[in-house]
């Protein structure tokens, strides 16, 4: 494993950490990315009437195969629609 | 401190030897001898654990003992007295080993003396390697990245980077980084806003091996980072501004050439190694360490291409004056930088003026114009004057003092022009400011406010202007300091 | 994994929903990447679920999507 040195002022943790969370679901576009597995069609159904019934906007996106990362286009897609997203479903 | 090799004795003789070297070979016979007559006698070999044969002779493999003997040649002889060197014999030389291992008469068949060869632990990859044993412990934490990061991807996705890629901060190349100077690394450089978060000489460089400096830039980077922090220049303002500028690195002295800096030609363009790591070297130090990110603390509207790296060499060879480090006061001859805040650099065409009157009349109308026409005293500036310009002023005499002084007084401005509303424009100073604002004058710079440099290529009747930030209470003065 | 590391260095925070056979393989992911993004791990297995059944996993999953989505208040 390579390893670097530190050249910050250490105040934040090492690890890369995840972005803050949105501040409130209403108005918030939320993305729901289908990375088409079985069944991830229904449980995105299902989470995209619960998001908007909680005063979410939902998108919804689809990546042509699970077996490979979505293409740069789509992920552009995404950032430029979204607040957040959602993947599913692995298995 | 290197673990000691196990079997390096406290007390006892112990020799070194390699099969690789012919002295070596030669000296068996007195090998042989001395073993007889001194059982405490350690045969350490470096090279191949089968010679020499019979006398028991340790394998020094990793080499660790002959670093910690301090071996620099093969053979040599070593008395050991409470855990030190007390006599060594280098190469062979009988005389010297009788003496030392009080044996008498050894090997009567060989010649009296034969030098030796280079011990093995010197070579290389061998000598690194030992070296890094006895270097101190770095204290930065160690950032692990995962097995398919690009180290160069790494340090963008860390938020590391200042937009272009960085040098990865290896531990060994940090290591090689701190060679640049005695300081010790734990040593503390600066404290450094906004964070107020500790840069020691470590972490100056870690940032310096980013940027792409050579270990004999740091000390200059150094210096660069304790002028920064001062009060007086006030990086935690500038760091928050909205305004444009960013550190500007000046550089005087010896240094300058040491370095092979660029004080002539495309001074404060592309291209100069040293130019160009030694400011970037900054302004990653008090990005990273002081935490002033763009869209975060730092809030410029739009900033500079000089926020990445600005630093030049001032032009003393050909200057009319003496550098601005020794106007500064700096005892003359000593390497220093000058630190100034300030914006992009503008430019001031004059090719007709060959008086120096005439020359400083052009000058102070740009110089007007820093910041606004119509704002007085605020901004400081730095006026970086080329060597055609230059030498109007040499041939007339003028000293540094005459022109600052004559630029100033040429910027002595109506206060009706500065007024509020003058010349139909909004911007300007209240007219209550003046008692009488008919028959008032304000000057453009306070005194001080007004630097002047000499630098650039010898062909071209233009200088420079580099506005400054705003001065006073909330703002910057700019700062000199001498390299270590 | 790869789509929401991506998607947050975009500055899109995001998470992702897999079944509870993913989460060794997505602890190694994270290594390799330098980087863990949320996730939401629901009942093993996904493939033979009727509709009913899918629908009642993502109830079961919403207060996790929703923490995934949301800081929490105060």
């Amino acid at each position: 494993m390579t390893t670097l040195l530190d050249p910050t002022g250490e105040l934040s943790p090492v690890t890369r950490q995840p972005l803050p969370r949105l501040e409130g679901l209403t108005g918030a576009t939320i993305g729901l990315l289908d990375i088409s597995k079985p069944r991830g069609d229904v449980f995105l159904d299902r989470l995209q009437s619960l998001l908007e019934s909680r005063g979410a906007k939902v998108e919804r996106f689809r990546k042509p195969t699970f077996a490979k990362n979505a293409p740069p286009d789509l992920r552009r897609e995404i950032a430029e629609r979204c607040d957040a997203v959602i993947e599913a479903l692995a298995d | 401190m290197t673990d000691a090799a196990e079997w390096v004795p406290r007390d006892g003789l112990v020799v070194v030897v390699k099969r690789g070297c012919p002295t070596c070979n030669t000296v068996l016979p007195a090998l042989v001898e001395l073993r007889e007559a001194r059982r405490d006698l350690v045969v350490v070999t470096q090279d191949d654990p089968a010679f020499p044969e019979g006398l028991g002779a340790i394998f020094d493999e990793d080499l660790r003992g002959s670093h910690r003997l301090g071996i620099e040649v093969v053979p040599t002889l070593v008395e050991r007295v409470a855990g030190e060197n007390r006599r060594v014999a280098i190469g062979w030389n009988r005389e010297e080993w009788q003496e030392l291992s009080r044996v008498s008469d050894l090997a009567p068949d060989l010649p009296a003396a034969r030098p030796g060869c280079g011990a093995l632990n010197l070579e290389e990859p061998h000598a690194s390697r030992l070296a890094e044993l006895d270097s101190r412990p770095l204290s930065a934490r160690a950032v692990g990245l995962g097995d398919d990061e690009d180290p160069i991807e790494a340090c963008f996705t860390r938020g590391w980077s200042d937009g272009l890629p960085v040098v990865p901060p290896t531990a060994q190349r940090v290591r090689r980084m701190l060679t640049g100077t005695a300081r010790p690394p734990d040593e503390l450089v600066a404290v450094v806003p906004p964070d107020y978060a500790s840069a020691t000489v470590e972490k100056v460089a870690i940032n310096a091996v980013m940027a792409g400096c050579l270990p004999e830039h740091l000390p200059v980077v150094l210096a660069c980072v304790e002028a920064a922090c001062t009060e007086e220049f006030n990086w935690h303002g500038l760091a928050a501004t909205t305004y444009f500028s960013g550190p500007v690195v000046v550089v005087n002295g010896p240094i300058r050439r040491q370095l092979g800096m660029s004080w002539g030609i495309n001074a404060l363009g592309q291209g100069n190694r040293a130019n160009l790591t030694i400011g970037r070297a900054l302004q990653l130090t008090l990005r990273n360490v002081g935490g002033a990110r763009p869209g975060e603390v730092d809030r410029a509207t739009l900033g500079n291409p000089g926020k990445l790296s600005f630093c030049f060499a001032e032009n003393e060879e050909g200057s009319p004056w003496e550098p601005l480090a020794q106007a500064r006061g700096v005892a003359a001859g000593r390497s220093a930088v000058t630190l100034f805040a300030g914006e992009g650099p503008r430019g001031v065409v004059d090719q007709l003026s060959r008086e120096p009157e005439s020359l400083s009349r052009s000058l102070a109308m740009a110089l007007r114009t820093v910041a606004h026409p119509k704002l007085p005293l605020g901004f400081d500036a730095m006026l970086v004057v080329t060597p055609e310009h230059g030498r109007v002023f040499r041939e007339a005499g003028w000293t540094r003092q005459k022109l600052e002084r004559r630029l100033l007084e040429l910027l002595q401005i109506p206060a009706r022009e500065m007024i509020r509303g003058a010349g139909g424009c909004a911007e300007g100073v209240p007219a209550s400011m003046f008692e009488d604002s008919e028959s008032s004058t304000i000057p453009k710079f306070r005194p001080g406010g007004l630097l002047l440099v000499h630098a650039g290529g010898g062909a071209g009747l233009f200088s420079a202007i580099i506005g400054g930030w705003i001065n006073g209470e909330g703002g910057s003065q700019p700062l000199t300091r001498e390299i270590q | 994994m790869h789509d929401i590391t991506s998607l947050e260095e975009r500055g899109i925070p995001g998470a992702f929903v897999a079944s509870s056979e993913f989460e060794e393989a997505a602890v190694a992911q994270g290594r390799s990447l330098g980087f863990s993004p949320l996730a939401i791990f629901v009942r093993h297995p996904i493939q033979d679920r009727t509709d009913a059944e899918m629908v009642a996993i993502a109830d079961r999953a919403l207060d996790r999507v929703l923490a995934a989505l949301v800081a929490p208040a105060g």
